[in-house]
């Protein structure tokens, strides 16, 4: 009885000690967060082929599908190709291209977004053809419109069949955090209409708004960049973002900024495994 | 006509044209006071009152919007509409000033208030963990 107090203080470390491991064992890892939103899909879905995903809204609209095939027999974005092919091979003012950043180009668009360790951020395919011009003492390009949606489509050209494949580095707890936020950002009701990204593209894919299907969020980056017949050329992701973000009547965020990068890390992780097929053309 | 009625109407005439003259006068004298009276009464303590409100409302809906952006809670009208009210004050609709600011300013609070409600990550319950 002497030591009881003591056995006691010891009992209730052990408990509170069992109690955090299994809290952390709780915690959803990047790969069950996967799991569970594919398995989202394949039971709002059941009769859609996994990878019909990467089709968009077109994996689960015929009606639709009809249209965009007629369309991608004279694709809207060829011309974009051609002229970002043009810009990948013309030489810089210091006599130097692309190809002298990016090795392996030009298909790399499957090895983005990844997490930048030296950095400390996640990197996307823009940031680093600007950082690249930079580099070469060229301005860089605006993220939403223009150019440089002209190299992205001749990049997205040359990566089509590559497969999606973000990794989360275990070895910098950044990188998950980074994943985090952007994971966040997706379930995250803003907006004067209080919506959530998830709202839409997880909870209603299939369901329409006004005469438009809203799209599954299964798949939603392989196609990027994008000619919409809405816009009346070819743009980015990170613009898609904005205009997702004003349609719920939200502030949009700065494009290339750390919420939407965040934001396509996250997205891009979801779609992993799924076939790359950009530039795409939608509504 | 005799000479005496030609000249009383002349006469007439020049007393109507004299007085005309004189009215025309006194109306061109008396619109620059009436425009003086106006800006007097836009300077009057009413006026500036409202003017003063209307700052105010104004001021108020612009530290409610930084309050929410500062939790990524902005909505996407909220500046607009806090510059329509500053361009309403600006052209002396202060009425319409003070509306469009009070409406920002509840913008902002409901912005930050959703923000802070989301603060905490919540899976949805369709999502099955």
């Amino acid at each position: 009885m002497k030591n009881l107090p003591g056995k006691l203080l010891l009992l209730s470390v052990v408990a509170a000690i069992a109690a955090t491991a299994q809290a952390a064992s709780e915690q959803p890892t990047p790969e069950r967060d996967k799991e569970v939103f594919e398995n989202r899909f394949k039971e709002r879905f059941p009769d859609v082929a996994r990878e019909e995903f990467a089709n968009g809204v077109y994996a689960i609209d015929p009606i639709g599908r009809e249209s965009w095939e007629a369309i991608e027999e004279f694709p809207p974005y060829e011309l974009f190709i051609d002229d970002g092919k043009e810009m990948w091979d013309a030489p810089f003012a210091n006599g130097k291209t692309y190809k002298d950043c990016f090795a392996d180009g030009p298909g790399i668009a499957h090895k983005y977004p990844h997490w930048d360790k030296e950095q400390g951020m996640v990197m996307t395919l823009p940031l680093a053809l600007n950082q690249c011009r930079e580099s070469q003492g060229e301005k860089p390009l605006k993220y939403k419109k223009g150019s440089i949606n002209n190299i992205l489509s001749y990049i997205a050209m040359e990566s089509r069949g590559e497969v999606t494949n973000v990794v989360i580095p275990e070895d910098d707890p950044r990188a998950l955090d980074a994943y985090e936020k952007g994971k966040k950002f997706y379930y995250t009701r803003r907006g004067q209409l209080n919506f959530a990204c998830a709202a839409c593209h997880v909870q209603n894919p299939g369901m329409k708004i006004r005469s438009d299907m809203l799209s599954p969020a299964l798949g939603q980056t392989t196609h990027f960049p994008v000619y919409r017949s809405k816009w009346g050329t070819i743009g980015t992701l990170h613009r898609r973002f904005t205009g997702c973000n004003k349609q719920v009547r939200a502030k949009p965020f700065k494009a290339q900024g750390e919420e939407y990068r965040n934001l396509e890390y996250f997205l891009t992780y979801m779609s992993n495994g799924l076939t790359l097929n950009g530039p795409g053309a939608r509504k | 006509m005799n000479m005496k009625k030609m000249t009383a109407m002349l006469c007439l005439g020049a007393i109507v044209a004299i007085a005309g003259q004189s009215v025309f006068a006194a109306e061109k004298q008396a619109a620059p006071k009436a425009e003086a009276a106006d800006k007097a009464a836009a300077k009057s303590p009413e006026s500036s009152g409202d003017n003063a409100a209307a700052e105010a409302a104004i001021a108020a809906a612009e530290s409610a919007r930084k309050k929410a952006a500062s939790v990524d809670g902005e909505w996407r009208d909220t500046g607009k509409m806090i510059k329509k009210a500053q361009a309403a004050l600006k052209a002396g609709d202060s009425a319409k000033a003070i509306k469009l600011a009070k409406k920002a300013e509840k913008q902002g609070k409901l912005g930050y208030e959703q923000a802070q409600a989301q603060q905490t990550l919540k899976m949805p319950s369709y999502l099955k963990y």
